[in-house]
């Protein structure tokens, strides 16, 4: 008789069943191609303003004639700008035609195939003004110095009287807010139907009466929910990850806003008490129902209250300094997607977002015991659908 | 030593258990019968931990038998589960590990079962895959795993094909053999008969009879079946109420040595037993009663 096999100690077994999530279900082939797919779609997502650009941004100029070398020197300094000097306004004409240059600046005369867009026209503009202001003064006596010193004029510095409208008309933080929403209200849908779906696998299939004969209900919950949040984590980081690299790689990275990173640790913070939540409760919710086809509709009420936060916090970036932007995003369980949303497009009052933190985590811990206690009382109950009241009445 | 002391359960308005109680001792093999809906399921439920009874305990080796020990208990649920979507190897050894074996261990018990239950080639396979028959060997070889020390089985020969039900009984023979207390449920008399040291009849939450299974033929006994090479018809001459049954004659009620006397005088006696109920009879006349 081999008495002397070691018990499972209580994080052994919890592991074990987290183990076998992420062996089962984020290694199963379906998984890995709709990573691999989505994946795919994020790196040519990240790469099309570059190949939209077409690579190479320096705009090829042809200067010739009276200003040529100030207006040379005033290009290069801006940088950007791939400049040949012509020895007339003939010959840069004939650079434009062949295409040489993409435009060419010549005695008074811009050149081009169809027209330049705004912003050459305005640097042309500014510059060949400047050039000539330059040459001028130059011809009416200045030094270098003096030149200098009338052309160097402080550019306007903006005083705004509105507080807090700055940023609600910044495209970058708004599409961050936007992939912020999106990916955190993906990375909680998945996972909890997973979760609900295999909650009622385990009880349709009875299996779970030999499970709980080595396992506390606790353990079974717990460990399902952390394989599959580990297994959500591991495609929100891939996401991130090929986002940013590919970015990288193509230079637009540089052009990111400043905490970019921040914000994606943060949001990964977020996610993480969220998923407590909603992740719980839906093994809770989920052990209810026997049968597969039930558990869409006894997940409703989450998948509808996940669904509300996420349409919510796309209202919030279109309104950051409402009313319903600062409730939603402290009130649980929509703080969870409508804060970090929110943080993402607008300065947020330190104590608001240490509120919303707060209330999310004390809502986790409940949700925690809630889901738990659901899934203990129904788990073993077959047949009919449990009522939700029914479960919380019944002893244990 | 496994008992069951006393056990009260309640479903609502229906009394499930009304106090049963049963034990089983090391190397001992329980037959556990009784007709549907008389308890069994709801029994071996709250001794494997995964229902809670109203009143009782099970004891263990003289104490309260606690989770860490339930863990090296092998328990074959009435109604079978497994992962239609994981490998049998897989599962099987997934089992082990969360009985307590450790992975290697785990890995080694699962290739040895699969090879005495002849599913080696199929290791790779998802359950789903499998026939029924096979399903219920993997089923078997789940409850058996981590070489547990005692077996609690709810109909375990249900649905096995004649080759499952071999390797079945071995299976119990060896745990009894090593020592275990083995408790199993089922319809199947026969099995019973040869697999049991002992019966236990539960009928409507209570427990009807108990105990060793030569004991309780003995005690059951019933007409003393005489053969006789004779030509006389001996129904008149033999002793108490006299029927036939065949060429035997069954006596009833009368005294048996006179009865010897007579049948040895009309010829050579081939045959002077009691007759022995089967465990089948034994049933029948327990809930009948
Ligand atoms: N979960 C349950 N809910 C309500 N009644 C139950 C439940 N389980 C068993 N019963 C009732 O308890 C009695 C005993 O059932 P059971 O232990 O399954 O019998 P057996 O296994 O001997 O066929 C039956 O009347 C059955 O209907
Ligand atoms: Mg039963």
């Amino acid at each position: 008789m081999s008495a002397q096999t070691p018990e499972t100690p209580r994080l052994r077994g919890l592991m074990l069943v987290a183990g076998r999530e992420i062996r089962v279900r984020g290694l199963a082939k379906a998984n890995l191609i709709s990573m691999a797919i989505t994946v795919l779609i994020v790196g040519v997502l990240a790469a099309l303003p570059a190949i939209l650009s077409g690579g190479d941004d320096t705009t090829a100029i042809g200067i010739a004639g009276s200003e040529s070398t100030a207006m040379q020197q005033q290009l290069e300094a801006i940088g950007d700008y791939d400049v040949t000097v012509y020895g007339s306004a003939a010959e840069a004409e004939r650079a434009v035609q062949d295409e040489d240059v993409d435009a060419a600046v010549a005695d008074g005369k811009l050149y081009s195939q169809d027209g330049v867009g705004n912003e050459e026209q305005t640097v042309l503009e500014s510059v060949w003004q400047s050039a000539a202001v330059e040459t001028s003064l130059t011809e009416a006596g200045l030094d270098a110095a003096q030149i200098q010193d009338a052309l160097s004029v402080a550019p306007l510095e903006s005083v705004t009287f509105e507080q807090a409208g700055g940023a609600e008309n910044d495209p970058t933080a708004y599409f961050t807010g936007l992939i912020i929403s999106i990916l955190i209200f993906f990375m909680l849908m998945m996972p909890v139907q997973y979760i609900a779906m295999g909650v009622v696998e385990e009880k349709s299939s009875r299996i779970v009466e030999i499970l709980l004969t080595s396992l506390k209900p606790w353990q079974l919950l717990g460990g399902k929910v952390i394989g599959l949040g580990v297994i959500s984590a591991v495609n929100l980081i891939a996401i991130v990850a090929v986002g940013l690299g590919v970015s990288a790689a193509t230079g637009m990275l540089p052009e990111l806003p400043p905490g970019t990173t921040s914000a994606a640790l943060s949001t990964l913070g977020w996610w993480v008490l969220a998923f407590a939540l909603y992740g719980t409760l839906a093994g809770g919710i989920g052990s209810l129902v026997s049968r597969q086809e039930d558990a869409g509709s006894v997940l409703a009420p989450l998948t509808t209250t996940l669904t509300i936060a996420y349409v919510g916090s796309i209202f919030i970036l279109n309104a950051p300094g409402s009313l319903f932007a600062e409730i939603l995003s402290i009130v649980p369980p929509f703080s969870a997607i409508a804060m970090p949303t929110r943080i993402a497009i607008q300065e947020v009052p330190a104590w608001q977002v240490v509120l919303a933190v707060g209330l999310l985590a004390v809502a986790a811990a409940g949700a925690l015991a809630l889901g738990a206690t659901l899934y203990k009382r129904s788990v073993l109950h077959t047949g009919s659908r449990l009522k939700l009241m029914e479960a919380l009445r019944k002893a244990a | 030593m496994l008992e069951i002391k006393d056990l009260h359960k309640r479903f609502g308005d229906v009394v499930a258990l009304d106090g049963v109680s049963l034990s089983a001792k090391p190397g001992e093999v329980v037959g556990f019968v009784g007709a549907n809906g008389a308890g069994k399921t709801t029994t071996m439920r709250i001794a494997m931990g995964v229902l809670a009874s109203d009143s009782g305990e099970i004891v263990y080796n003289g104490t309260p038998l606690g989770s860490k020990q339930r863990q090296r208990f092998g328990y074959m649920p009435s109604e079978r589960g497994l992962y239609p979507k994981m490998k049998v190897g897989e599962q099987i050894a997934y089992f082990g590990e969360l009985h307590g074996l450790d992975k290697a261990a785990a890995k080694r018990s699962t290739a040895d079962l699969l090879e005495q239950l002849n599913l080696t080639d199929r290791i790779g396979d998802n359950v789903q895959d499998l026939s029924l028959g096979n399903q219920q060997r993997v089923q078997l070889a789940v409850s058996l795993v981590h070489d547990p020390e005692a077996l609690i089985l709810d109909e375990p020969f249900s649905g096995l094909d004649p080759i499952a039900v071999d390797v079945m009984g071995t299976a119990l023979k060896d745990r009894a053999a090593a020592g275990a207390p083995v408790i199993f449920s089922s319809h199947q008399l026969d099995l019973i008969e040869r697999l049991c040291d002992s019966v236990v009849i539960i009928g409507a939450g209570k427990i009807i009879a108990a105990g060793g299974v030569e004991d309780l033929k003995a005690r059951e006994v019933k007409e003393l079946r005489i053969r006789v090479e004779t030509i006389e018809d001996l129904t008149d001459a033999l002793p108490g109420t006299v029927t036939r049954d065949g060429d035997d004659y069954l006596v009833e009620d009368g005294d048996s040595q006179e009865a010897l006397r007579i049948a040895a005088a009309a010829g050579r006696v081939t045959h002077f037993a009691y007759d022995q109920p089967t465990i089948a009879e034994i049933f029948r006349e327990a809930v009948t009663r």
